[in-house]
């Protein structure tokens, strides 16, 4: 009986171990098959989310001398891509000039003859841009604004603000040529970040522009700022959603922002808490991140982390290293700006048969503060 | 440019690199012989390399290198096919030889549906690209087109009669210059993570300067740039302030959207245009460094219009200033015209979308939003039809 169970359960060791075998066995050549059937495929190679090139397994190849071509499919004129075809051991690499679109099919021909097809998937809408800010941020300005800021997630498509960004009074009237046609587009360097200008011949009292199409924005009236889902990131994304800024607008602001009447709460000395610097209106974002500095004495730079808050009204500067006591200067760049364009030294908007002598001709203003225990 | 351009196939032999993995010292001694001989080939090569750098070196100071393009805004040509060009996105301009053949005789270029064209040998859809700029080389006669795709990703062409190839820029003759920014460089001083914004409007060349106007920093504020070439150190930044007659105030708040220079009465000139269409004159021995220069606004050619392209051209002794606009036909302005022209307009221009100054004729061409030189009498123009399509094409003397 021992024997008999003993056998039965050899056999059935042996059968697991040779089921186990086959499975591995299978797995392999499974495995080696999927390896040769990508041999068998061109496939892409990505950076960056940009499909850059795409690698030609040589066995679609014929042996001898051929050309080869990769075409868009479906485009009115089979005209060869160009690019740098690379000679690689088992495969060849093309590169196109500038990255594979997504969405789009494309065929790799030897002597005409397909030997390959492949298309770049379109983007993951989960990476979809959004708009991140719309600056200024505040919801009552001027009528004489001057310009605003668009700040998206990702980098966006350029030349297409005229498009896709409208300016709407009442919820009802778009206002026609509200923003300057600027060619090229004022982005920042990882286009992230554009500025647009409502134009200024327009907003310039007693011009002629201002006094035929009037100012773009009028006083006591409820405006929208409507920036289209339809702009596409340069991936070819299109923005998550439409995205809105509402406002009512305010009297004409003619004067120049006053550096003496900011208020500088001052940290203590030895600790590393922050600065606030509140300018009692709101300035212009982008110009605020790059025109205020502190100063130590002897004109070093304290380093340190500045941040713009309370609708661009407040500034708060986090040292890298804790405070000493002394005397330290908020230095100014004149051409701060506040929202209606007026800096440091002029009003925007100046009427120049008038005479007038300038506010503050220099290049900085200087605020001195004292930190002390 | 550099020799290299990409051609539409590519013809290619199959090789096998299979190396053994034991060696025997017969094969070994041929191996060795085999790597010096690979190591005189490469020391040669290098040695010619060194030559052609150092060769390269003392045109215009350039050395071979592959430069770093983000962004092509504006082109312009110089002196011996050399080609600038105006990046905005790294705030640079770029001189780069195209090592062209001079040609006698310009033929005429006419190529239908160019932008689709382009995509083609793009691999992508019309809508993807943008033709930024277009620039005729004086030697060749053959148009450079700069076009940018939606990805940001700048490619150069060039236009041979009726053949569209790309021009590469890996191992050519170049140099490079970074535009001052003072507002910037002090902030970065200040806070040394400063979010630079510049656009490059439009880039000239004359008297040995390279000419730049652009918008530099974020506010509306004008900058004229004067860069002695080959590249120095030395770059002048002037302001410029001009009377635009129909806002009936001085302006320097106003950017340059394209500019040409001109002799006018034995003077060497600036002429620029602005958003709203003044035609300005800036006399250039006074645009140095520092210095604010007063323009003389000769002509106020309406508003509700912003000015695309400038070309100088010549006929029968006269030269005529030829201008696109984004909301107007080609003007033609005979520079005679300017230079009796003797006053500067000082009142507003009473009726809007009205004009003022020195005369103009209206071409009947419309809707051409890229110019340039092709020679004395004619233009290269790339226009968009009233068909839909843009199409590249020369124009003929009659317009003069």
């Amino acid at each position: 009986m021992k024997g008999i169970f003993k056998r039965l359960l050899q056999k059935k060791i042996r059968s697991y171990i040779s089921y186990g075998l086959i499975f591995f066995i299978t797995a392999i050549s499974t495995s080696c098959n999927s390896g040769k059937e990508n041999q068998k495929s061109v496939t892409i190679q990505w950076k960056d989310k940009r499909a850059i090139a795409i690698v030609i397994p040589r066995s679609l190849l014929p042996a001898s001398t051929e050309k080869v071509q990769v075409i868009l499919v479906n485009s009115q004129s089979q005209v060869a891509i160009l690019g740098d075809f690379s000679q690689e051991k088992e495969s060849v690499v093309f590169t196109p000039l500038i990255p594979f679109t997504r969405g789009l099919k494309y065929e790799v021909l030897v002597s005409d003859q397909p030997v390959g097809k492949f298309e770049i998937p379109p983007a993951d809408r989960k990476e979809a841009p959004t708009l991140l800010a719309i600056y200024p941020t505040a919801d009552s300005l001027p009528e004489n604004l001057l310009k605003i800021h668009l700040h998206f997630s990702n980098p966006m498509r350029e030349t297409q603000s005229a498009k896709y960004v409208a300016l709407v009074k009442n919820e009802t009237d778009t206002v026609a040529g509200a923003f300057l046609d600027l060619q090229p587009e004022l982005w920042n360097e990882d286009r992230t970040m554009l500025t647009l200008w409502l134009d200024p011949g327009r907003i310039k009292r007693d011009l002629i522009p201002n006094k035929t199409l009037g100012a773009p924005l009028k006083k006591h009236e409820r405006y929208k700022i409507i920036v289209s889902s339809r702009w596409q990131d340069q991936q070819g994304l299109n923005l998550r959603q439409q995205y809105s800024k509402a406002f009512v607008t305010t009297p004409r602001d003619s004067d120049c922002p006053m550096p003496n009447l900011w208020e500088i709460k001052c940290p203590k000395s030895g600790t590393l808490q922050a600065l606030s610097i509140n300018f009692n209106e709101p300035l212009d974002f982008t110009l605020l991140t790059e025109t205020i500095g502190i100063h130590a004495s002897g004109k070093k730079i304290v380093t340190g982390q500045w941040r713009v808050q309370d609708l661009e009204k407040t500034a708060i500067f986090t040292p890298d290293q804790r405070w000493s006591s002394g005397t330290y200067s908020l230095q100014i760049e004149a051409h701060l700006e506040d929202l209606a364009g007026n800096n440091l030294n002029r009003p925007f908007d100046r009427d120049i048969t008038k005479k007038q002598t300038a506010i503050n001709p220099t290049k900085f203003v200087n605020l001195p503060f004292r930190i002390v225990e | 440019m550099g020799s290299i351009f990409v051609g539409l196939t590519f013809t290619f032999t199959r090789q096998d690199t299979d190396y053994p993995v034991k060696v025997n010292p017969l094969k070994r001694t041929q191996i060795m012989k085999k790597m010096y001989f690979l190591l005189a080939v490469v020391s040669a090569g290098l040695f010619l390399l060194a030559n052609t750098s150092r060769l390269a070196d003392g045109k215009y100071g350039m050395v071979v290198g592959t430069p770093e393009i983000k962004s092509i805004s504006s082109l312009t040509f110089g002196p011996d096919g050399i080609l600038f060009i105006g990046d905005s996105k790294s705030a640079m301009v770029f001189a780069i030889d195209t090592k062209e053949a001079a040609m006698a005789q310009a033929a005429a270029i006419e190529v239908k549906n160019i932008d689709q064209k382009i995509a083609a040998l793009l691999g992508t859809q019309v809508e993807n690209i943008t033709i930024q700029d277009i620039a005729v080389s004086p030697l060749s006669k053959s148009v450079y087109c700069a076009v940018q795709h939606s990805d940001g990703t700048p490619v150069l062409f060039k236009i041979a009669g009726d053949k569209i190839s790309a021009v590469s820029t890996k191992g050519v003759a170049f140099s490079s210059l970074a535009l001052n920014n003072a507002p910037a460089e002090d902030a970065k001083d200040q806070r040394g993570n400063s979010v630079r914004i510049s656009a490059i409007s439009d880039i000239g060349f004359a008297d040995g300067k390279v000419l730049v106007s652009g918008l530099a920093g974020k506010e509306f504020n004008s900058t004229f740039r004067s860069i002695p070439f080959p590249f120095s150190d030395k770059q002048d930044q002037a302001s410029l302030e001009i009377y635009h007659a129909a806002h009936g105030k001085y302006e320097t708040l106003s950017p340059i959207r394209t500019f040409t220079t001109a002799e006018i009465g034995g003077k060497k000139y600036i002429v620029a245009s602005y958003t709203c269409t003044p035609l300005v004159l800036f006399p250039m021995d006074e645009l140095k460094s520092g210095m604010h220069v007063k323009g003389r606004t000769v002509a106020e050619m309406g508003s509700g219009n912003s000015p695309i392209d400038m070309v100088t051209l010549t006929k029968g002794g006269e030269s005529f200033l030829m201008m696109s606009n984004s909301a107007r036909p080609v003007f033609k302005v005979k520079y005679k015209n300017i230079e009796t022209y003797q006053g500067s307009l000082t009142s507003h221009v009473a009726e809007s979308f009205a004009t003022a100054g020195v005369d103009f004729v209206s071409l009947p061409v419309t809707n051409v939003v890229q110019m340039d030189k092709l020679d004395d009498s004619r233009m290269i123009l790339l226009q968009r039809r009233s068909n839909g399509n843009l199409d590249l094409w020369t124009s003929s003397e009659r317009y003069l």
